[in-house]
């Protein structure tokens, strides 16, 4: 009996075409890298240069954030399966540690270039 | 045992009820995987829907497709937490797209096509759920991973699904009651 057919292989191909296309989603990242923290309706923007600890605060607890040495990283977070912490540090355009449980979503953005001084603070 | 064909005969539940241990097993067997977001997933409980396309009616599609869902929630702990509404979602699209899918093309669509289309559907709904309710336009950039993930995965379940169907004498048995 035959394993394939050739909806299969139509199936995969426009998938793979889909997947393909996905990656267009890295394209106009450029610039000067900053750190994208969103919980909810706010979002705050830091320069990744500027070392900072930043606590957010969501559905399960609080969700803490350090930012050092143009790195950053989920310190502590009071969901249960700690999968933020466990992501590590990330330092480049385009990565991004997400936590779920407690709604905060961290991401490098390099589309944006930081005012001099620094972005901070800045809710929206 | 009764015949599937029937619309009017009652739903087997012992069959269903198998069925189903398979997902919460298969759920368990997949929350140890470690994988980079909470609510990204492999696949591997949608195994026993995919073999359960050629077997059950739809109302025993769907109590399974409800049961994994439950099942899901029960072994992460989610169910009673926002997570679930991913749970929920990806699990209504992939059901409903593998199982049309099977009624409408199985004569061109093996298990492979069917998974991978389910997995796409699945994570479709999951990205356009967090792109919309949770993290805005960021969410994008989550997408070729997860995406790839999905599209791998699902290509190397339906090819088990597929050697499964074609081999399995519990399978055939089945089809054939």
């Amino acid at each position: 009996m035959k394993v394939l057919k050739i909806g299969d292989f139509v199936i995969a191909i426009l998938s793979a075409v889909l997947v393909s296309l996905s990656f267009l989603s890295y394209g106009n990242l450029s610039g000067n890298p900053t750190v994208h923290i969103k919980s909810g309706a706010n979002e705050w923007i830091y320069d990744i240069v500027q070392d900072r600890t930043v606590s957010i605060s969501g559905p399960v607890g609080s969700t803490v954030i350090e930012i050092i040495d143009s790195r950053v990283h989920v310190s502590h977070s009071d969901c249960s399966n700690k999968v933020c912490v466990a992501a590590g540090w990330k330092d480049s355009v385009g990565e991004w540690i997400i936590c779920l449980p407690n709604n905060v979503f961290v991401l490098i953005e390099g589309d944006r270039t930081p005012t001099p001084g620094g972005i901070d603070d800045t809710a929206f | 045992m009764t015949q599937h064909s029937n619309k009017h005969h009652p739903i087997r539940i012992d069959l269903v009820a198998l069925l189903a241990a398979f997902t919460l097993f298969l759920s368990t067997i997949e929350y140890l995987i470690p994988k980079p977001v909470p609510f990204m997933r492999i696949g591997l409980a949608n195994l026993p829907l995919m073999i359960a396309l050629g077997i059950l009616a739809p109302k025993e599609y769907a109590l399974l497709a409800l049961l994994k869902f439950l099942g899901q929630g029960l072994v992460t702990g989610t169910i009673f937490s926002y997570v679930a509404l991913f749970s929920l979602g990806s699990t209504t699209a992939s059901a409903c797209t593998m199982y049309f899918l099977y009624r409408i093309g199985k004569r061109w669509v093996g298990m492979v096509g069917i998974g991978i289309a389910g997995a796409m559907a699945s994570n479709v709904v999951q990205l356009a759920l967090s792109r919309y309710i949770l993290f805005g336009p960021g969410m994008w950039l989550i997408a070729p991973p997860f995406l790839t993930v999905g599209f791998v995965t699902a290509v190397l379940l339906g090819l088990f699904a597929q050697q499964f169907v074609n081999r399995s004498v519990w399978y055939k048995s089945k089809v054939a009651s």
